[in-house]
């Protein structure tokens, strides 16, 4: 596993406490995904349960399962949300979520309910203050 | 990294477990297992102790032919509790006549060491504890005799050199009657054609002092074959693979029966009594309790944890036990035929493999191989199939001339 200097956090994203990216797009939708940190800690993912598009999120709702060679994880979404497309190659390629956790390795596509709530959220500094105990 | 029985031991290396796994398969990995303890019971009585403390008969173990163990052989074997219950497995090294060594698990040095001094007042034994005092590397994977050969001195041993069989020494006090076999001119080493992965390999025994010069130089010698470091998550999905239990998980302190594992056993022709008295066997002989023990395979390569008390359910959904171990052997998939292996030679072409969840499980119940069964744990139910062994087509028994 790798110190945490040596991760990467891009500065455009929201982090959660558990381990959460959430990108805010043009059209105010939200991409999500895991963190380097949270990749870099699971070791190989080997498959991915994505959600249903559709379905309506609750603030701290299981969004969906990454399981990795060491344990089987949930991802919970921190924004109440519904979720408007899945990243169905995961489902031949997990992988992508180690390579690649800020593009390819995204999980799913959000269409947020209160766009107030991305205020609870980290940013790139406060994240990385906090993996580092800070 | 873990902590691993007070070891702290990293759980995969910069490829990760899935590659590790993998290559141990098709080439060669190579694992830091010094957190394995070893003990010396050196004296006349050696073998008498041995014999009484584990339920391996050592006079008749050898083969189709029951032959003795003698120097320059190793057996499997697990001390016993007076419940006929498992209190560790171990690695049994006939050094000379009246010379073993007992390779136990990580933290176990000294409870077995106790064991046996409890047990052998009057016999006039040496019983060394060589916990932390021996490094170990075990080289594992079809590549490793053409590794090793790079970095023998004397690489002929090789030649002849059988499953279970081991030469050399590691100190001059545990000199074997078999030759010297020393690492690069100067490097002493006692070697053995065993392994915890079910695939082709050597465990490597060595002063600690050799240990870092030992490893390097069987990366780099390993390089051209793609040898590469493995840590414990793939050490676990390998044994779990290839049908080895992992003491204290799948074999512990309930009574050692109806399990893939009880070859260990000494029965008689008849299967209905041991050719020894050994601490337990008169439990095991006469006992109410029942339970069974099985490995079983999925259909996909989720998993349950069985640290959140996964279960087991019939078909009826009645529940049956519970999951003892639970992994991915990253290296098989299924058809509506069978289990193959990335290296199965009868593999169907159009078979692509991803891996598949197996374990163990041990339920109230005899359940006959070939059987759907549901496991589950808080997150989810998966159905798995009871079946005799999960990874097909391990490469650890062939002969040795095949990988040369």
């Amino acid at each position: 596993m790798s110190e945490i200097n040596n991760l990467t956090f891009p500065k455009t994203l929201f982090y959660s406490n558990d381990h959460e990216w959430l990108k805010l797009n043009e059209d105010n939708t939200l991409s999500v995904g895991i963190t380097d940190y949270a990749q870099d800690q699971l070791g190989d993912i080997v498959f991915v349960e994505l959600p249903e598009v559709g379905k309506i999120l609750n603030k701290g709702d299981e969004l969906c399962t990454v399981e990795s060679v060491k344990s089987v994880s949930e991802i919970y979404i921190p924004v109440s949300c519904e979720v408007i497309s899945v990243n169905t190659n995961l489902e031949d390629k997990p992988e992508l979520i180690n390579k690649n956790p800020y593009d390819k390795g995204w999980l799913a596509l959000v269409k947020m309910k209160d766009k107030s709530e991305l205020d609870a959220l980290l940013r790139k500094d406060q994240y990385m203050n906090m993996l580092k105990g800070i | 990294m873990r902590n691993f029985a007070g070891y702290i031991m990293p759980l995969w290396y910069k490829t990760g477990a899935k590659e590790e796994h993998l290559s141990v398969i098709k080439h060669a990995g190579l694992f830091d297992t010094s957190h394995m303890a070893l003990i010396v019971i050196k004296g006349k009585n050696a073998r008498k102790l041995l014999q009484q403390t584990t339920c391996k008969d050592m006079d008749r173990c050898i083969g189709k032919a029951k032959k003795p163990l003698t120097p320059g052989v190793a057996t499997y074997s697990l001390y016993m509790d007076e419940n006929g219950g498992v209190i560790d497995d171990a690695i049994i090294f006939q050094i000379d006549t009246d010379i073993y060594i007992c390779v136990v698990n990580a933290g176990m040095g000294d409870v077995i060491s106790q064991r046996l001094l409890k047990f052998s007042p009057g016999y006039n034994l040496e019983i060394i504890n060589l916990t932390d005092k021996v490094g170990k590397v075990d080289l594992q994977g079809p590549a490793s005799p053409k590794i090793l050969k790079k970095i023998l001195l004397n690489h002929s041993i090789l030649e002849d050199m059988k499953f279970f069989t081991f030469k050399g020494y590691f100190e001059e006090t545990f000199k074997t009657t078999s030759e010297k076999v020393l690492i690069d001119k100067n490097i002493p080493i006692m070697i053995s054609r065993t392994g915890y992965t079910g695939e082709f390999g050597f465990e490597i025994f060595v002063d600690p002092k050799y240990l870092l010069s030992l490893w390097d130089m069987l990366l780099h010698a390993g390089q051209e074959y793609r040898l590469i470091p493995c840590g414990l998550a793939a050490r676990d999905s390998l044994r779990v693979g290839a049908n080895l239990p992992l003491s204290h998980q799948d074999i512990g302190n309930w009574p050692f029966m109806n399990n893939p594992w009880t070859f260990v056993l000494p029965f008689d022709e008849h299967k209905t009594s041991f050719t020894k008295k050994f601490i337990g066997s008169n439990r095991l002989l006469d006992i109410s309790e029942v339970s069974f023990t099985y490995p079983f395979v999925g259909y996909d390569l989720r998993k349950v944890d069985i640290n959140q008390n996964a279960e087991v359910y019939n078909r009826e959904d009645m529940n049956i036990g519970k999951v003892l171990s639970c992994t991915t052997d990253s290296a098989i998939g299924r058809n509506e035929i069978g289990v193959y292996s990335v290296t199965s030679p009868d593999k169907p072409d159009n078979l692509v493999i991803k891996g598949l969840s197996c374990g163990f499980i041990k339920t109230n119940t005899m359940i006959n191989e070939g059987t759907d069964v549901f496991l589950k744990d808080k997150r989810r139910k998966i159905k798995v199939t009871i079946s005799k062994a999960i990874r097909p087509d391990l490469s650890g028994r062939k002969p040795l001339r095949e990988f040369l």
